[in-house]
């Protein structure tokens, strides 16, 4: 039992920090008010060039960083079209993730099956001496550690910044944020940034840091995934930090049910991530709706 | 219309069909000597699965200098590997490998069609006049294999990520149970199935899972071994490989053993058959005394005497003295499934849909 | 970029249509090749080898015509919802559980003649893809969940339905344990055209575009759509029923995205296995978007996308690149065209 509940809570974690960071970077895409339904694309991009990059150099920090640099300028593409171009952002997304698919089979076919030493574990010490929490919490690497940082800073950013603020602002409704001095299309492309970074550092953390090998859409649907774990974190970044290992845990517990020797149907498992998202969207419809950012879909025809 | 919009309405169409006149008279004078097809469900450099048959069919050129290949990796089953596998034979190719388990329908349509093309199919379990399946019987291989994990371990607890629950992969699980319980009475066998051939993040995990129970042997049959195998080492367990002989350096330290898939004299032998003309369809089961088959060298966790009692069984089973299913066997839900003084026979693995006792998961 | 005056003569207007389709894919094509050539492959060999392939022969075309298939009824099942502003990106998930409903009617009926079960199958699809869709639609008309996040979430649950399905209870006994149902009888199969594989479900698409076509344009329905896309509280307090338009034309979207599945479960597959759609579903959200949700526009771009598609093969097999690299000439092509359309709602 206490196996299980270690395996469980280490799970959790390991399979949530790409979820979680792919989630704030959607969150704060659509708290621009632009939904990215290309986050795959942008993951994808992320983990090919990190892996990549590892293997070119043996260093996973500079894999890391490239990985990110890589996410922020693929996404940079999707700001264009959709910003300055006004272009429909779904469909704009839609082709996002596909020619990340693409893009991400082509630069790492030569890399399949090249071996990385990834991301280091970096043990606490003392802390992972911890009866049962131990090293459950305190034996991950780098980038498990700074997610839940990452997320703090993002919910600071957002909500105690005047950056944040006038994000937010142009999210809610961009005609009066211009109106009041504000450069909505400036502020969409620097969120855009920051959600390409973390949208990278999502992909890169799942090819160096978990499964230090590249296959092709590895991603495996987790950029989808993040975008009903922002609705279902009512688009505030701490909520996501639970709603990420509520859904880690549940991609890792059906496997740790397996392990145990528990006779449990793993689809059935792994559905539940989903209905969930929708059950709660739907019991609690009417509050949810009115905390998203009020234009978010709309395409701010500014006069810039 | 004027002129202008004539001459660039057709400029372009022109163009095209000169390079198609080209194309196809160019591949018109094809070169002699045989050509061969092979479609791959993954990468070629997954080190595991597919690679071994890539490598396979690099032996056979080598061996066959006048061959050529057309190959193609991540094809999709379904619709996508029977177009292939026409275009595959449109273009002139006379022996086509469908080297993916969920190939087998695909290559039965494209081999009604041409009956001049020879298909060869790994782990199928229907043929035609034209395509013959093959496999190599794996379950003593994994039996000898779990008496050296049995040996090994401190735990008395080993651990398999598997794929899918399907029976070539049920029995051999069975028989790596069979022969950990031949050496340590104690030994048990947890399985996490992950759903899928190939997926890096999944494999991970379920190997932590077990590990996490306090595993410390762990063998894998997914695509690509690379993961779990990795995965073992990092924390200290030991590992046993599959499909590919590469596998070893991934666990310098763990490494126990592992299973490959030597296909290279095999496929020579077939395409030597195609380009004599004396092929025949026949379901070719190999075992542990063909060379395709292969027993990677023990790592040094597995100790001499350990060895020597493997090689022995092995004897056996090359000369038929034992049966690796021999009954009285058990499922784990305490089922009889085999009597005492009878055997599961090899040939009938594909009807296997029980884990022996002593193996904890679930076969559905 | 607005249309031209209904004044215009018809062939300016094809005109202004096909350069707005043409120009930004030839832009793609030469954006792609520079793509090819960073990779170091020789674009005018791919290219000739991609419109050789599914152009240049019976076969080729044949199979451009087999992909093309599933792509139009996806499109359309994004079309006609689209004619309100509802946004189905469902149509993945519409179409494997469309799959799901036939293939219960294939294991069940597999006795019955051809003539009772395909239409069967055909009205089983289209339920199960329709009952899909509704869910979204309900969800949406009582102001719940908005239908691009609901039929996002509800692919998962259909894609893992299918895997739940196939590995456990309609598991083919006899196929060794393989996640597969069992083969459907000869009678559950879709006649095709002569050698090809080109079956009914290019009939059924060209009679969902024709069909949407007729009832967008000429009928009451068409009209009243029409007043509720442009300004839906108006039409609402002018006493159209919104709502239910929201119910029943999400049920028949994915009513046709679920006979994208029936078709490909039991022309293609003849049995349901994981491994059912690449995506047809998204794709057709590309191409109903691309092509503006107008009915010859859905043809011509599902065309243009089922050579693109169906060339990747052929790249592998020629010059080793990766197949899912035409993946990125179908998104460049849409970059170009969203690029060059500033103002889309």
């Amino acid at each position: 039992m206490l196996g299980l509940a270690r395996g469980l809570l280490s799970g959790a974690i390991v399979s949530g920090t790409p979820l979680l960071y792919a989630t704030l970077a959607e969150l704060i895409s659509e708290r621009a008010g632009i939904v990215n339904l290309g986050l795959e694309g942008v993951m994808l991009v992320g983990a090919v060039v990190g892996f990549v990059t590892c293997v070119a150099t043996g260093s996973a920090t500079l894999a890391v960083a490239a990985a990110a640099l890589a996410g922020a300028l693929f996404n940079m593409i999707f700001a264009f079209l959709v910003i300055s171009r006004r272009a429909n952002p779904l469909a704009t997304g839609l082709a996002l993730m596909f020619c990340g698919v693409g893009l991400s089979a082509l630069l790492g076919a030569p890399y399949v099956g090249s071996q990385i030493s990834g991301l280091p574990e970096i043990p606490v010490p003392v802390l992972t001496d911890l009866p049962l929490v131990g090293p459950a919490l305190f034996a991950h690497d780098a980038l498990v550690y700074l997610a839940a940082p990452v997320a703090t800073l993002l919910w600071w950013v957002l909500f105690f910044t005047r950056w944040g603020l006038s994000l937010r602002a142009v999210g809610e409704n961009p005609v009066a944020a211009f109106a009041a001095g504000r450069s909505p299309h400036r502020l969409q492309y620097q969120a855009l940034v920051v959600a390409g970074i973390l949208g990278g550092l999502a992909g890169a953390h799942l090819s160096v840091g978990v499964a230090k090998a590249w296959a092709e859409w590895m991603t495996a649907g987790r950029g989808f995934i993040a975008v009903a774990l922002v609705i279902f974190s009512k688009w505030h970044p701490l909520r996501a930090i639970a709603g990420a290992l509520l859904f880690g845990g549940a991609i890792s517990l059906q496997l740790q049910m397996q392990a145990l020797g528990v006779p449990i149907s793993a689809f059935l498992l792994d559905m539940l991530p989903y209905v969930l998202s929708l059950v709660v969207l739907a019991v609690w419809g009417g509050a949810r709706r009115h905390a998203a950012p009020a234009s978010l879909g709309r395409v701010f025809r500014g006069t810039e | 219309m004027p002129l202008t919009l004539i001459r660039t309405a057709w400029t372009l169409p022109s163009v095209l069909l000169a390079l198609m006149v080209v194309l196809v008279a160019g591949s018109a004078a094809e070169a002699q000597g045989l050509k061969v097809g092979i479609l791959h469900i993954g990468s070629m450099a997954d080190g595991g699965y597919n690679q071994a048959h890539a490598e396979g069919i690099q032996a056979m050129k080598r061996n066959l200098p006048g061959v050529e290949v057309i190959e193609v990796e991540n094809v999709p089953e379904g619709a996508d590997a029977e177009r292939v596998m026409e275009n595959m034979a449109k273009q002139g190719a006379k022996l086509i490998v469908a080297a993916s388990f969920g190939y087998l329908e695909p290559a039965l349509r494209v081999a009604a069609k041409y009956p001049d093309v020879k298909f060869f199919h790994p782990g199928g379990y229907k043929r035609a006049p034209n395509l013959t399946t093959y496999w190599a019987s794996t379950p003593e291989a994994f039996y000898l294999m779990g008496m050296a994990a049995g040996r090994a371990t401190k735990t008395n607890k080993l651990g398999y990520v598997v794929a899918l629950p399907i029976s070539f992969f049920l029995a051999n699980i069975n028989a790596f149970e069979l022969g950990a319980r031949a050496v340590n009475p104690k030994a048990e066998t947890r399985v996490v199935f992950t759903g899928t051939f190939l997926d890096p993040a999944k494999e991970a995990t379920a190997a932590n899972a077990l590990l996490d129970q306090g595993v410390d042997v762990l063998g894998v049959i997914v695509d690509s071994p690379i993961t779990v195998v990795q995965t073992a080492e990092k924390r200290n367990a030991y590992s046993i490989g599959y499909h590919s002989l590469g596998a070893q350096k991934f666990a310098p330290k763990g490494w126990i053993g592992g299973i490959a898939f030597t296909w290279g004299n095999l496929y020579t032998r077939f395409a030597r058959q195609v380009a004599d003309g004396a092929f025949k369809s026949e379901n070719i089961l190999g075992g542990l005394a063909d060379d395709y088959l292969t027993l990677a060298p023990f790592g040094a966790a597995v100790p001499a005497d350990a060895v020597a009692l493997v090689n022995a069984k092995k004897q056996e089973f090359i000369a038929g003295t034992t049966q690796v299913f021999a009954g009285p066997l058990k499922d784990n839900r305490g089922m009889e499934r085999v009597k005492a003084g009878a055997a599961f026979p090899l040939t009938d693995l594909g009807k296997m849909d029980w884990l022996v006792e002593g193996v904890i998961g679930q076969s559905r | 970029m607005t249309a031209p005056p209904e004044s215009a003569t018809l062939g300016i207007a094809w005109r202004a249509r096909l350069t707005s389709i043409a120009t930004p894919a030839g832009l793609a094509l030469v954006m792609f090749a520079g793509v090819l050539l960073a990779f170091g492959k020789n674009p005018i060999k791919a290219y000739v080898d991609i419109f050789g392939s599914t152009l240049g022969s019976a076969y080729g075309f044949s199979e451009t015509l087999v992909k093309m298939t599933p792509l139009v009824l996806t499109a359309v099942a994004v079309a006609i919802p689209a004619k309100i502003w509802l946004i189905n990106v469902g149509g993945e998930g519409q179409l494997y559980i469309g799959a799901i409903f036939a293939t219960w009617g294939a294991l069940t009926f597999g006795h019955l003649p051809a003539w009772l079960l395909l239409p069967l199958m055909v009205a089983l699809g289209f339920l199960g893809g329709g009952l899909w869709g509704l869910v979204a639609g309900l969800l949406r008309a009582r102001g719940w969940v908005s239908e691009t996040i609901s039929t996002l979430l509800m692919n998962y649950v259909a894609i893992l339905s299918l895997n739940y399905v196939v590995f456990g209870p309609w598991k083919d006994p006899e196929g060794v344990n393989y996640p597969q149902t069992a083969e459907f009888a000869p009678s559950a199969i879709l006649p095709v055209l002569g050698q090809s594989r080109v079956h009914l479900g290019l009939a059924l698409g060209l009679l969902a575009v024709g069909l949407f076509a007729f009832f967008a344009s000429r009928t009451r329905w068409g009209l009243e759509m029409r007043a509720i896309g442009g300004n839906a509280d108006a039409a609402r307090r002018n006493g159209l029923p919104v709502g239910r338009y929201v119910i029943g034309l999400m049920f028949i979207g994915g009513g046709l995205a679920g006979l994208a599945g029936m078709c490909e479960v039991s022309a293609i597959q003849g049995r349901l296995r994981p491994s059912l759609s690449p995506g047809y579903g998204y794709t057709g959200f590309l191409i109903s978007w691309m092509a503006s949700g107008h009915p010859l526009g859905i043809l011509g771009a599902a065309f243009l996308l089922a050579v693109v598609t169906a060339g990747g093969d052929i790249l592998q097999m020629t010059q080793a690149i990766p197949g899912s690299v035409v993946n990125i000439l179908m998104a460049v092509i849409l970059f170009v065209i969203l690029g060059r359309r500033p103002g889309e709602r």
